[in-house]
C-alpha cells in the first residue's frame, strides 16, 4: 500500500516511528513533512496528505500533531476524505470498517509509542465492511467542492507571508 | 457560558449524564440540550450543533455518540467548525488553548460517565492563548 504522512514540528520523531514501521510492513510511505522540529503550522501538512489522498496518489493518510485534532480537522476539511481522530485501536477499527475513513489520526504527543504503533497496524488491516455506504455518503454530501485548496501549493502564501512580517505573536 | 449538547442514541445516555452534570449546583453554566429526543444519527445531532455554535447561539458544544470518532469526521466539514474527538483531560484542556475548539465529541462506547465529568471540567476549564496558534486556525478557516 502506499501510505501518506504529515505531521507538525511538535511529533516529528513520532511520524518517523511510524514511518520506519509501514515500510518494515513492505509499504512504500510518501511523507510530506515536516521533516524537522522547527515551528511550522499543522494545516499545511494535513492539506498536503488530504490532496495526495483524495487525488488517489496515496492509499491512505496518517496525520499526526500533538493531540491530533488540529492536523486531522484540516484533512477532513477535504473533498472525499474522512479523516478519523482515534486514541484506541477499537475506534480505529471502527472508523475505517463502519466509516470508510481514508485518513487516520491520533495525538502524537498523547498516544505512547507501542499504542501508535497497534493503532496504524489495526486501521491498516480492517476493511470497510460495505454496511454503511448511505451514512459515508451523508457525510462526504456536507462539503461542498473546493477547488481553490486543492492541489495548490500557494494555498497558504498569504498566511505564510503575514507570520514571516511577524504579524502572528504569542 | 452557553453551552449546547447533542446527540444520537448511542450516546444518549451519557449526554443526560453530562447534561445533570453541567446543570449541578455551582456549575454557572447555561445549558441547551439539542437532543432531548436522540437525533437519527451522528451526522444529524454533530451538524446541528456545529450550526447552532457557528451561528453564535451557543458558546461551546459537546457532541456524543457511540465512539466519538463520526461526531467530529461529520462536523469537521461544516465550514469554520473544530471538532475535538477526545478520550482523555489532556486532549480536552489542550484543544480549547491551541485549537480553541468549538465543540468536543465523546463517543459513550468509549468514554465512561465519570471520566466524561473530567473531560468537560477540562475542556471548559480554560481558555483559547490566541497569539502563535491563530495562524492555524486562520488557515483552517480558509478551508472549505
Amino acid at each position: 500500500m502506499i501510505i501518506a504522512l504529515g505531521n507538525d514540528h511538535i511529533v516529528t520523531s513520532v511520524k518517523m516511528q511510524i514511518s520506519d514501521m509501514l515500510k518494515a510492513m513492505g509499504n512504500e510511505v510518501i511523507d510530506v513533512g515536516t521533516y524537522d522540529n522547527t515551528r511550522t503550522h499543522y494545516p499545511i501538512y494535513g492539506l498536503r496528505v488530504a490532496n495526495l489522498v483524495r487525488d488517489g496518489k496515496a492509499d491512505y493518510g496518517v496525520v499526526l500533531c500533538g493531540t491530533g485534532v488540529g492536523i486531522s480537522t484540516a484533512a477532513d476539511k477535504n473533498k472525499g476524505v474522512r479523516a478519523a481522530l482515534v486514541n484506541d485501536t477499537t475506534t480505529a477499527k471502527y472508523a475505517k470498517e463502519h466509516l470508510n475513513a481514508n485518513v487516520i489520526s491520533f495525538g502524537g504527543a498523547v498516544v505512547g509509542e507501542h499504542l501508535a504503533e497497534d493503532i496504524v497496524k489495526t486501521y491498516l488491516a480492517a476493511d470497510y465492511k460495505g454496511e454503511d455506504d448511505d451514512l459515508v455518503a451523508k457525510i462526504d454530501a456536507l462539503e461542498p467542492d473546493n477547488p481553490e485548496q486543492h492541489d495548490n501549493p500557494h494555498f497558504y502564501d498569504h498566511e505564510m507571508k503575514l507570520w514571516n512580517e511577524g504579524y502572528y505573536h504569542d | 457560558m452557553k453551552i449546547a449538547l447533542a446527540s444520537d442514541k448511542a450516546g444518549f445516555e451519557l449526554k443526560e449524564h453530562i447534561k445533570s452534570y453541567l446543570q449541578g449546583e455551582g456549575k454557572g453554566y447555561e445549558v441547551v440540550d439539542l437532543s432531548e429526543k436522540p437525533a437519527a444519527d451522528f451526522v444529524d445531532s454533530s451538524v446541528e450543533l456545529a450550526h447552532y455554535i457557528l451561528d453564535g447561539k451557543a458558546d461551546r458544544g459537546v457532541m456524543f455518540d457511540e465512539y466519538g470518532t463520526g461526531s467530529a469526521m461529520a462536523s469537521n466539514k461544516i465550514h469554520g467548525m473544530v471538532t475535538a474527538n477526545v478520550v482523555e483531560e489532556n486532549t480536552a484542556h489542550m484543544t480549547t488553548q491551541h485549537n480553541g475548539a468549538k465543540a468536543i465529541a465523546m463517543g459513550a462506547g468509549i468514554v465512561g460517565p465519570k471520566k466524561a465529568e473530567g473531560i468537560v471540567d477540562s475542556y471548559l476549564g480554560v481558555n483559547y492563548a490566541g497569539g502563535r496558534h491563530q495562524i492555524r486556525l486562520d488557515m483552517l478557516e480558509k478551508l472549505i
